[in-house]
């Protein structure tokens, strides 16, 4: 009881835990068709707190961090449809998770060694160059006919959690929306004690000033890669999980514009938060999903606008701001920098 | 030879409409530290003015100025309206323009349709070069850009005009302290950069599909040019632009443009990453 009665002295958490109860008993208010929509924003969500972590607490800013979401995806697909190179008809919902994890992450690894290291690149510099490879993942991606080229692969399986040949596949919207609600909470859980913790503390100090926090004796570039790998995985995770729901995989996946798509969500939730950032991609997604086909390419217009005035006015987000008004106590709203 | 000297001709003309691109974008980013994101919207727009106005049963010349004035006029409604808040905050300048980028976008799709529209060159003629055939209107367009890159270096180089912005982008709290009202410089040059890009538009819509996602083609390259040349001085974009548009050029015309982009930008992603403050020029953007 001690443990519980601390944990909810702090207005973060029970904000947060608010949240997540929330998404726990929407299922029982909401039909069926909006449950397996929004299950599958969930991973959107899941890719958008992928972005916060190196984003709002890192300072890293990309425009191609669906790089990561995409490979993800792939890996799951051709795990899943066993087109493994090697391991042909050979198939596993786990070696597809597990290869979803691993493949961005060695990817982000490798990259963010040869972009951090050395002379190492900067705030804008880095946004542009991870647009350009996003650029040519997208391009590669549509030339390799083996992975379905321009058309993508289709009918990817659902997830099947079953082993030593039970098969239990998640494929009801239900068992389908939790699952992939237990993988947010694990996520979220997972990020934020990391931002929460000594870690979280430099990656800040790192985002605010690189050279002073290079003084303090920190090697700031490992603070960074660990940081772009960690993310790397995460949104590799999320791209296993839609595609599993999806059924679909395609070079779009991969490249610039989703890679653009999650930076809004992100900015307009708020960066600095997990949660905001989560919330921001649910509601975004929400929103297009309620407008787009009433307002046509007018959603678009707006969405465009909405985010100019949020990028000036708000530079928090339109959630983050609220979260950090409900969260701080009393008065301190608009001293704090968290 | 034949097929050689035309692939000259075009790889010289893609590298001096990507030098007009990215002129405007240097001027832009030396001046005030903005990365404008929304550079190739401006583009766009100075290419659907062209079309509009050529429709409208007016001459190609007239939509030629009219294109350069009017997107100039938008490039002073966007410093005013939007960069104006964001000076200090380098970084969300990419995220307000990139913003801004998607509202033009869409607003064109909204008045034009998502279709492409196409218009006519003013010059038909062929001319004979060495027994191959060119489109003269091609060599108009490299003209064009070759006397608006040279009147920008002469603008800035060789006018009291160009001396005095050359001193806010030295040092603008300085310049500020001798009494140049570096306000006004901001807006003057902004309008100018937006200009360029107009003007690139306008000349080279006749010779490709005027469509709402014509402008990322530009941006990207242009951008890149930059990076590789370096931000800290006006022959920086017109290095990066050669090297960038000539590697295009060639890997296009033997291999295929799908490739020539992956082997483009891989290679000007290890270029900045050897020489991140650009083969040109001191320190590169922070």
């Amino acid at each position: 009881m001690k443990f519980s009665a601390q944990f909810f002295a702090d207005r973060r958490n029970r904000a947060d835990a608010f949240v997540w109860a929330g998404f726990l008993v929407l299922p029982f208010v909401l039909g069926e068709w909006e449950v397996t929509q929004i299950a599958q924003y969930l991973t959107y969500g899941i890719f958008a707190m992928s972005l916060a972590l190196i984003w709002g607490h890192c300072g890293l800013m990309s425009f191609g961090h669906a790089v990561f979401f995409g490979l993800g995806a792939y890996a799951m697909s051709l795990s899943t449809l066993g087109m493994l190179p090697g391991l042909a008809g050979w198939t596993s919902s786990y070696l597809g998770i597990a290869l979803a994890l691993a493949v961005p992450a060695v990817f982000a690894n490798l990259l963010g060694r040869f972009l951090f290291y050395g002379k190492g690149l900067q705030g804008a510099q880095l946004a542009i160059v991870m647009l350009a490879v996003a650029v040519i993942a997208e391009r590669l991606m549509a030339r390799w006919p083996y992975a379905g080229g321009m058309n993508g692969l289709m009918s990817v399986p659902p997830v099947n959690l079953g082993l030593f040949g039970v098969e239990i596949e998640i494929f009801d919207p239900l068992p389908l929306y939790y699952l992939t609600l237990f993988a947010a909470i694990a996520v979220y859980v997972v990020l934020e004690s990391q931002v929460r913790s000594r870690r979280g503390v430099v990656m800040r100090a790192v985002a605010s000033d690189e050279a002073r926090t290079t003084f303090l004796g920190y090697d700031t570039r490992a603070v960074k890669l660990s940081a772009f790998t960690v993310s790397a995985a995460v949104a590799g995770f999320a791209g296993a999980l839609f595609v599993a729901q999806f059924g679909f995989v395609s070079p779009p996946l991969i490249g610039f514009g989703l890679s653009t798509e999650v930076l809004i969500w992100v900015a307009l939730g708020g960066r600095h938060g997990l949660l905001t950032a989560f919330l921001g991609a649910i509601f975004v997604r929400l929103a297009e999903n309620a407008l787009a086909d009433l307002l046509g390419p007018a959603w678009l217009l707006g969405l465009g606008l909405l985010f100019v005035l949020c990028v000036i006015f708000l530079p928090r987000g339109l959630l983050g701001e609220i979260y950090t008004r409900l969260t701080l106590p009393r008065g301190a709203a608009d001293t704090d920098q968290r | 030879m034949d097929q050689a000297l035309l692939l000259l001709l075009d790889a010289t003309n893609y590298v001096l409409v990507i030098i007009l691109v990215a002129m405007g974008l240097v001027i832009v980013f030396g001046l005030m530290r903005v990365i404008n994101m929304a550079h190739g919207e401006l583009f766009l727009l100075g290419a659907y003015t062209l079309v509009l106005l050529q429709q409208a049963g007016l001459p190609y010349w007239i939509g030629l100025i009219a294109a350069t004035l009017l997107v100039g006029f938008i490039g002073l409604l966007m410093e005013e309206l939007v960069i104006r808040h964001i000076y200090h905050r380098f970084l969300d300048t990419i995220l307000a323009t990139w913003g801004i980028s998607i509202a033009i976008k869409q607003g064109v799709v909204l008045l034009f349709g998502p279709g492409a529209q196409s218009t006519a060159a003013p010059i038909t003629a062929q001319l004979q070069i060495f027994g191959a055939s060119y489109p003269v209107y091609r060599l108009f367009i490299m003209a064009v850009a070759l006397l608006v890159v040279a009147g920008t270096f002469y603008l800035f180089f060789r006018t009291r005009f160009g001396l005095v912005a050359r001193a806010v982008i030295a040092n603008r709290s300085m310049a500020g302290c001798l009494g140049v009202p570096t306000r006004t410089f901001d807006r003057l040059t902004f309008a100018y950069g937006a200009a360029l890009a107009g003007l690139a538009g306008a000349v080279m819509a006749p010779i490709m599909s005027v469509d709402p996602q014509m402008g990322l083609g530009f941006l990207i390259p242009a951008f890149l040019s930059i990076l590789v040349g370096g931000a800290g001085h006006l022959a920086g974009p017109v290095l990066g632009a050669g090297l960038i548009g000539a590697t295009d050029s060639v890997t296009a015309g033997l291999w295929s443009p799908v490739m020539a982009q992956v082997v483009v930008f891989a290679m000007a992603v290890i270029a900045i990453r050897l020489f991140p403050g650009g083969l040109i020029g001191r320190g590169g953007p922070r």
